[in-house]
């Protein structure tokens, strides 16, 4: 899918070129169907909404029919109480569509799944509620009569006028909507969804991500209300009701949560099957929940990803033939340093490596989970350039020293610098900014985007505004992100990975998978890394070509690496120095070679393995 | 006053004993699946159907109906889950809970294209002349219901807490490949907590059709009150979920009775939203083993 060829600016701007489309090519057909296709674009509007909150952030929002009835309110009660232009107006109720988005998400976004779906339902109730109380202004269950838009002077009352305005604003608020989601704001989002954690660790800002996406989304939804309302003439609390949030939560879901097009055609399509099947009226909402339930069984990726599959069968045929190029020679890791040094001209952190002591400094960090002490008094100091191998039974506390270190947990004792940085006051997200990243146990990729975009996330460039403005540079200048992928394709080069740079990380073997990882973890040109069992489930052949790239990577790259494996061999011949870590204590350092013939490192693992056996 | 002040609470109590049926089927189902199920309001409204089928359709009476509404409710509830729910759930659970939105919504729609009338009406279960505590006036109907749902509530607790297949569940819950090599089949436990918190539901709706009516909106308030009450129990405790239905059904009342009727619905978001913000883990969360 993300091998769609041609620029990004025709990307970002063909689904707003096919609202305009059908606005004019409505222009043939009857008033009544003019009608019909005016409020089907609004419907198609709110799909593109839902498309980036549903169908790439995956929050479950019941919430959008009192999206649409901010958006149709805020907009008709400024042009009857106070006469205002219809422009402003629509403008006005696009902002407080954007203003209670982030008031829904500043509280929910503390929440996933069934719990941020419930939040959402208790804001959609409050918000009917307020409408039918304050009748002062709403005119309460009766509803409110709302005027023909005026523009300049023309009074919108004609069908195909209408149609028109529509497809005009449509096309204009769609556009902010396909640039983020086409760049790299659409990408993070789904890396969110995919593996909080890994995103976490590369600098996306999880929370504001979200609350970002609740106030994009709630404000397209919004303004569709606005646009929408003088077309219904007269509009009531009710029909905003909890019925319709979830029927148009069907949009995004039945069209496809691949790209804003499944929303934009599911909304359009969905709007207007009701009036094409007009003798089964009774019947619609019972067959939108049945074509949800089988688009889910059937075709989770939707009915327009489906189409386009089946439209484009070719494409896929292509994509699976370089699998057997897998075993390609990977490229010298040198290369990467040329590339990197493209982008801003410099590493992504701003801190320099100390010329003499440690880059890292552990000094007494301790964790008790109730009376498990998880980690216990441990002390680190692992030199800039250095291999720090760290071994030790499972549960010996290595991945909850790997997380404190990471920021995922907090330390009840002790203090960490890197490079003379205290980090204890470091959020995850900032550390890759002090030259950190770290992989995870559990190969921890973003499955559902290509392995370039995965690696593209590690240059850590990934602050909400950046990401904004980097998606808008992206869609003016293609050359914009040129100097990103182009770092990204090295550092995937660099791990053997680059034939495979389009295809969805997903795909990957485990084995695969790691070294994209690898490639993620040090694309940014960290000063250290920290490699949580890097070989573990690998076959032996695998485990040497990991080694070999490690240690090239260390050599060329000058990355510092602590590496938690229970393969010992594989530590040993990777590190000069080894920590063993047992019941949360280190209890012997140095030497690798030396370490692992000491008695108590003896008895601590090798026993406990031998009982095992 | 004190006479006033007794009678709203035991018409919250009664309330609150329905939901926490509803919130304790709520409960096992996402206790043994993990799947939080958001067509559970559309079950109390088809064991309430059932309930009206069986009274007065075929005149059989309420000892019937209590018998039949929840198997068919739990019968429901399984055939969902093995034929749409068990293929779904290899994807994720976002997919999983969207399909129980619209499963419910589809069963509501489903009753309201057959029964298209306003509210079906049921009689009183247990007519009779009311007790009186002092001057506080108690129905035979409140007492019947919360001491029917109180018993048929721990008794769900006790299957799913000492049975041997209350055992299967939990371990198929806290880890579905070891619970599999011990010899227990995945579909099958699961299917039978889908019935077990399917018949718990229909059961609900036997005791909320006197009283509430059946309609399609029983569905709606149900899931509402059966998620609020499980989410102030801690959403993984059978007994939160029971306190957490009495909590709500009194709370409920008392806001009705001196503030407003207005501020009913209010209050269960309040609730909600306090919770959820303050005390995510619940009043009487189980005990901490699945933090570590």
């Amino acid at each position: 899918m993300s091998n769609q060829r041609g620029s990004a600016a025709l990307r970002v701007t063909a689904p707003s070129l096919g609202m305009l489309a059908v606005a004019v090519l409505g222009l043939a057909v009857g008033s009544y169907w003019q009608y019909v296709l005016a409020v089907s674009l609004s419907a198609a509007i709110v799909g593109g909404g839902l498309a980036m909150l549903v169908g790439y952030a995956r929050c479950i929002t019941i919430a959008t029919g009192a999206m649409l009835a901010i958006g149709a309110y805020g907009a008709a009660v400024p042009v009857i109480r106070l006469d205002i232009p219809f422009l402003a107006a629509l403008a006005f109720a696009t902002a407080l569509g954007a203003l209670a988005g982030i008031v829904l998400a500043v509280p929910g976004v503390r929440f996933r799944s069934h719990n941020l779906a419930m939040v959402t339902f208790v804001f959609q109730a409050v918000v009917i509620i307020a409408l039918r109380e304050s009748k002062g202004l709403t005119g309460g269950a009766e509803g409110l009569n709302v005027p023909s838009p005026t523009l300049l002077g023309l009074t919108f009352r004609d069908d195909a006028a209408f149609l028109l305005l529509c497809g005009v604003l449509a096309a204009l608020i769609i556009l902010p909507l396909a640039v983020l989601l086409e760049g790299p704001f659409g990408k993070n989002l789904r890396a969110v969804a995919g593996n909080e954690n890994a995103a976490r660790a590369f600098g996306i800002e999880v929370s504001h991500h979200l609350i970002a996406a609740f106030a994009w989304s709630s404000a397209v939804i919004a303004f569709a209300g606005a646009l929408s309302a003088p077309r219904y003439r007269i509009i009531d609390p009710d029909s905003y009701g909890i019925l319709a949030s979830i029927f148009t939560l069907a949009y995004p879901i039945i069209g496809g949560m691949g790209s804003i097009w499944g929303g934009l055609v599911g909304g359009g399509v969905l709007r207007i099957v009701p009036e094409l099947l007009r003798p089964l009226a009774d019947y619609i909402e019972l067959i939108f929940c049945v074509l949800v339930v089988l688009t889910l069984t059937f075709f989770p990726d939707g009915m327009a990803s489906a189409g386009l599959r089946w439209l484009r069968p070719r494409r896929r045929g292509e994509a699976a033939a370089p699998a057997p190029a897998r075993a390609q020679q990977a490229a010298p890791v040198a290369a990467l340093l040329s590339s990197t040094a493209a982008i801003a001209g410099k590493p992504a952190h701003r801190v320099m490596p100390p010329a003499d002591g440690a880059l890292l400094a552990v000094a007494g960090v301790s964790k008790a989970y109730g009376a498990l002490r998880a980690v216990n008094g441990v002390s680190l100091a692992v030199p800039p350039r250095a291999l720090h191998g760290l071994m030790g039974p499972n549960g010996a506390g290595k991945t909850t020293l790997f997380n404190i270190i990471s920021g995922f947990v907090a330390a009840d004792a002790g203090s960490m610098a890197l490079a003379g940085e205290p980090l204890e006051a470091v959020a995850i997200e900032r550390r890759i900014g002090l030259g950190m990243t770290r992989t995870f146990q559990h190969a921890a990729v973003f499955h559902s985007l290509s392995c370039l975009d995965n690696v593209v996330i590690g240059l850590g460039r990934n602050g909400v505004w950046r990401t904004t403005w980097r998606s808008a540079q992206a869609a003016i200048d293609a050359g914009a992100t040129r100097a990103e992928r182009h770092a990204a394709l090295a550092a995937l080069d660099c791990v053997g990975l680059a034939a495979r740079a389009r295809e969805p990380a997903g795909a990957l073997s485990l084995g695969d998978q790691r070294r994209l990882e690898i490639a993620r973890a040090i694309v940014s040109r960290p000063l250290l890394t920290l490699l949580d069992e890097p070989v573990s489930g690998l076959a032996v052949e695998e485990a040497h070509r990991m080694r070999e790239l490690l240690l090239a990577i260390n050599r060329d790259l000058g990355i510092a690496m602590v590496v938690i494996e229970h393969n010992i061999g594989f530590l040993v011949s990777l590190c000069r120095r080894i920590s063993v870590m047992s019941e949360g204590s280190v209890i012997a350092e140095g030497d690798a070679a030396r370490v692992v013939e000491d008695p108590g490192v003896r008895h601590a693992y090798f026993g406990e393995r031998e009982a095992v056996a | 006053m004190i006479a006033e002040f007794i009678m709203i609470v035991v018409g919250g109590i009664k309330f609150g004993a329905i939901y926490a049926l509803a919130a304790i089927g709520i409960v096992v189902i996402h206790k043994a699946t993990r799947t939080v199920n958001f067509a559970h309001g559309a079950f109390v409204l088809m064991g309430a159907y059932a309930c009206y089928g069986v009274v007065e359709g075929l005149g059989l009476g309420y000892g019937a109906a209590f018998v039949l509404a929840p198997l068919a409710a739990g019968a429901l509830a399984a055939a969902i889950e093995l034929a749409i729910l068990r293929p779904i759930r290899q994807a994720d659970s976002f997919a999983v809970i969207t399909s129980t939105i619209f499963i419910g919504i589809g069963l509501s729609e489903l009753y309201r294209l057959v029964q298209n009338t306003e509210m079906l009406a049921l009689p009183n279960p247990v007519p009779g002349p009311p007790l009186f505590l002092g001057d506080a006036v108690v129905t035979r109907e409140q007492i019947w219901v919360v001491a029917g749902a109180v018993l048929a509530g721990l008794i769900g607790l006790a299957i799913f807490g000492y049975a041997r297949i209350g055992r299967g569940m939990r371990a198929m819950a806290a880890n579905p490949r070891g619970a599999a090599l011990c010899g227990y089949s995945a579909d099958a436990v699961n299917a039978l907590a889908w019935f077990l918190g399917g018949a718990l539901a229909g059961l609900a709706g036997v005791f909320a059709a006197p009283s509430k009516g059946v309609s399609a909106e029983l569905a709606i308030s149900m899931i509402t009150a059966g998620f609020v009450a499980a989410v102030i129990g801690g959403f993984d405790s059978l007994r939160g979920a029971l306190m957490g239905g009495f909590i709500l059904g009194v709370a409920e009342t008392l806001a009705a009775g001196y503030v407003s009727s207005a501020t009913k619905s209010a209050v269960s978001f309040l609730l909600l939203f306090v919770i959820l913000l303050w005390r995510p883990q619940g009043l009487f969360p189980e005990a901490k083993i699945r933090d570590v």
